[in-house]
């Protein structure tokens, strides 16, 4: 009865009970796939230029169309998937440790500990993620690693609110106070009671953390300041996009609609995993 | 003559409420008890009487404001010097385990704090689920698995494991059905004969406390007002509050 | 009397893991209206599913097999949703065992109470409601978030809600388990005057054998999803005619002299796939003979109550035979 068996067998029977959230998983393994594949998949290469005539509207040999340099929108669209998954997944599990250490941190511990780091999440907080992007773009230059720092630095404050909440209810329970009478130090109690106990929200905070990740990337891509030419992510296909919307629609649509659908299928797998975890209880009058 | 285990002289806690001072709480005054080994002291009163916290003081997780808590006749340090000669029993059997554990690991639990070495660990941890009336089966559940009385018996082997001089018992068996509340007391008395601790044992149900203890202290707005043996309470107590309590059982 | 609610031949299933279990075994119970009944038992003997099939506030996994439930001439079984409102919202009122679970945390009272009351109550009238419940500052319970009440006042609330129009029943679940003993006694006996004022019946689930012999006309004792007992409380509690009775009276803290020892009931609640063929009380019976496992106890009247047991008549004179040892 570990948690992610438990998870996974609640997942299951939601699965099959929500269509919607089944749509969800199954849109969200397929991008998966697709990103995790992209580069051996027979779609072409990505930055070859003159591939096809420029800005080309969708036929049979490109799908998505061609951009301004001739190049074969789909494998870059695929590329884009890829940058903008493997970004947000590596921002977000950084977010996942940092904010689970110190969410704990503030929960179990209170006083001054809880103090600090509740004052500082609430300062990050209170920052905008773009200015918070513009900051770390101009101190370290734009690129993949500010994007992943911005990513962070925005959903590491979320993390710790949560965290410490069900860390402090967890705390309260009988078998904490029952260890620390034991004289277990806090270390195990985290470990061992604690951790356990508020790893369901962890696993729920992680996917809404992940979508507002993606957002977070494509919005620093849009402005330039994350992936950088000729590497495409989601965001900055959109922003070469957008320059040709009136007569080339085709090439924001393409990328605006996997960017949609990706952040849609992360929430409603979200949902899904929260609704497995906490389903309703008390009595439903029939 | 048996040993003082526990022994509080003129304990008072006092809350502050906000972060600037405030108005101050006193939720424990001047209170004197003392607990002997083998000897259940009850403590009843009604929930804000202050004894709740009494308890915490005892199992040294709240220092008091004013006041000295002495455990075995020398000032009680800390939880981590003083592991393995105390433990608690709770109220809530549904939180009082940890649901992710196996119970055995549970009831390990305290014996790995103590550096216990495994081999025998497990021995004690299968003897202490015999002592307790649960059978070597229960020990690879999970809490989920078992019903309130059971978790509770569960409760009581971690408590039991270290073979500790004393247990604090806060509400523990007010969540429980009559039949299996009288199962769980009946176990608190027999262990004790048989291991000896000292016991506060915390309730709001003074039945079930004057059945299970030798001496009964009444709490009342965080003082001790009566501060007799059980069998008192059989008859008519002095204090007023005390009768109070005595009517319900009319 | 005429009965206000009559429950025959109940049948109520719960699906979950592992196949059906039966919380009902073909229950039986009459309430008649202007008295006080309490159900008594273990958790799982079916008295909460048979106090809340009243109202069919029963969980989603709860299912009626068959059987008639028929509260004020309205059979809950098949009665719409529609219908089943309005007889929830008129007629029945419910107390429920903690009272800031039952409140919501996010609104203060009066609006709580106007929801409850349902319509446009005045200022007054919701003041006037508050007062009869024994609130001592209605104007300020008023203003109040539930967290802001102690428990006994929360219940008070609870209870003036549950009378707010005019129920013919009042279904009590543990109203005083999360109370302090110091306040329980207040609490039931203004529950108790507030049903008399109304002329309202009033169900009372309780494990407070206690409680239930001061408060309540008639006590019914649930095992295996039946009723096994059923009489006046001073009957059944001073003389029970089922060993059960006599064994749950037995194993409560209260009534054993010092150092007397507790007699608990040993081993647990049948757990019922199916209709049972026996008595359900036959494993952990003292008395139980060869023909307890065989033939199903059906109720009949033994000593002025209605018992399921074969041996009844054994139970009584056992308990008279003690009784008179006790008074000596």
């Amino acid at each position: 009865m570990s948690v992610a068996k438990s998870i996974v067998a609640a997942l299951c029977r939601l699965m099959r009970e929500d269509r919607l959230s089944f749509l969800g998983l199954a849109v969200l393994t397929l991008l998966v796939l697709i990103g995790l594949l992209g580069p051996w998949l027979p779609l072409g290469d990505p930055t070859r230029i003159a591939a096809g005539p420029r800005l080309a509207p969708p036929s049979w040999a490109f799908p998505f169309g061609t951009d301004e340099l001739g190049r074969s929108y789909l494998p870059r669209v695929v590329e884009g998937i890829r940058a903008t998954f493997l970004l947000s997944i590596v921002a977000v599990s950084i977010t996942a440790v940092v904010g689970s250490f110190f969410g704990m941190l503030a929960g179990y511990f209170h006083g001054v500990t809880d103090h600090f780091v509740a004052r500082g999440a609430d300062i990050l907080f209170a920052f905008p993620a773009i200015i918070v992007g513009l900051l770390v773009a101009a101190m370290i230059g734009p690129g993949q690693v500010s994007a992943v720092a911005v990513i962070s630095i925005a959903t590491i404050p979320l993390f710790i609110r949560v965290v410490r909440s069900v860390t402090l209810s967890v705390a309260g329970r009988g078998f904490v106070t029952a260890s620390e009478v034991a004289g277990a130090t806090p270390w195990r109690i985290m470990t061992v009671h604690i951790l356990p106990n508020i790893l369901g929200a962890v696993i729920v905070q992680l996917t809404y953390a992940m979508s507002i990740g993606m957002i977070i990337e494509s919005t620093l891509s849009y402005l330039g300041l994350g992936v950088q030419p000729p590497q495409a992510s989601l965001g900055s296909l959109l922003r070469q996009g957008s320059a040709y919307l009136t007569f080339a629609p085709w090439l924001v649509l393409s990328a605006g609609m996997v960017l949609s659908l990706a952040i849609m299928s992360v929430n409603l797998v979200g949902d899904a995993i929260r609704d497995a975890i906490e389903p309703l209880k008390g009595r439903a009058l029939k | 003559m048996s040993q003082t285990i526990v022994e509080l002289q003129d304990i008072v806690v006092t809350y502050r409420a906000g972060f600037l001072g405030g108005e101050a709480f006193e939720a424990v005054r001047k209170v004197n008890l003392s607990i002997r080994e083998g000897e259940t002291l009850g403590l009843v009163g009604e929930s804000g009487s202050g004894k709740t916290t009494l308890g915490r003081v005892c199992l040294g997780l709240l220092a008091p404001t004013q006041g000295v808590m002495r455990f075995g006749g020398a000032p009680f340090g800390t939880l981590r010097q003083r592991r393995g000669q105390l433990s608690v029993v709770l109220q809530h059997s549904e939180w009082a385990l940890n649901p992710r554990l196996r119970c055995g690991a549970s009831v390990e639990e305290p014996l790995i704090i103590l550096g216990v070495k495994p081999d025998e660990r497990k021995r004690r941890v299968t003897d202490i689920f015999d002592s307790v009336g649960l059978g070597d089966g229960y020990v690879d559940r999970y809490p989920g698995q078992l019903s309130g009385g059971q978790r509770q018996r569960v409760s009581i082997a971690r408590a039991l494991v270290t073979e500790p001089r004393f247990i604090v018992f806060d509400e523990a068996v007010s969540a429980l059905d009559v039949s299996v509340q009288a199962q769980v007391l009946n176990l608190i008395m027999d262990l004790q004969h048989k291991y000896g601790f000292g016991a506060l044992f915390i309730s709001h149900d003074l039945a079930a406390t004057r059945y299970v203890s030798h001496r009964i202290a009444v709490m009342f707005r965080g003082e001790i007002v009566e501060d007799a043996p059980s069998e008192r309470f059989y008859g008519t107590p002095d204090h007023p509050y005390s009768q109070m309590l005595m009517s319900s059982l009319a | 009397m005429s009965a206000l609610v009559e429950i025959r031949d109940l049948v109520v299933a719960y699906d979950g893991g592992g196949g059906a279990t039966r919380g009902l075994d073909s229950a039986e119970l009459y309430v008649a209206s202007g008295e006080t009944l309490a159900i008594v038992g273990e958790s799982g003997s079916g008295k909460t599913t048979i106090g809340m099939s009243i109202g069919r506030l029963l969980p989603p996994e709860a299912r009626i097999e068959s059987g008639t439930i028929t509260v004020d001439g309205v059979s809950v079984v098949d009665v719409d949703a529609e219908a089943l409102r309005q007889l929830r919202r008129d007629r029945l009122g419910f107390v429920f065992q903690n009272p800031m679970t039952a409140l919501d945390p996010t609104m203060r009272i009066d609006r709580q109470m106007i929801r409850a009351i349902g319509g446009k109550p005045s200022h007054d009238a919701i003041a006037l409601l508050l007062r009869r419940a024994e609130l001592d500052d209605p104007e300020r319970v008023m203003r109040s978030f539930p967290h802001e009440l102690s428990g006994g006042m929360a219940q008070r609330v609870i209870i003036a809600m549950a009378i707010a129009r005019s129920p013919k029943l009042i279904i009590a679940d543990e109203p005083t388990a999360s109370l302090d003993a110091s306040i329980r006694e207040k609490v039931m006996d203004t529950l108790g005057r507030l049903r008399e004022e109304n002329g309202a019946s009033m169900v009372i689930l309780s494990h407070d054998l206690r409680l239930v012999s001061r408060h309540a006309d008639r006590v019914a004792v649930m095992y295996g999803g039946r009723v096994v007992e059923i009489g006046q409380s001073a009957t059944v509690l001073e003389q029970p005619a089922h060993p059960y009775t006599r064994a749950l009276i037995a194993a409560a803290a209260g009534n054993e002299k010092p150092g007397e020892r507790l007699e608990p009931i040993l081993g647990a609640p049948p757990v019922l796939r199916g209709p049972c063929r026996k008595c359900a009380y036959e494993p952990r019976c003292g008395l139980a003979r060869p023909e307890c496992a065989n033939s199903r106890p059906e109720a009949r009247l033994v000593a002025a109550r209605a018992v399921c047991c074969h041996f009844a008549e054994e139970v009584v004179e056992a308990t008279s035979d003690a009784g008179e040892a006790r008074t000596e």
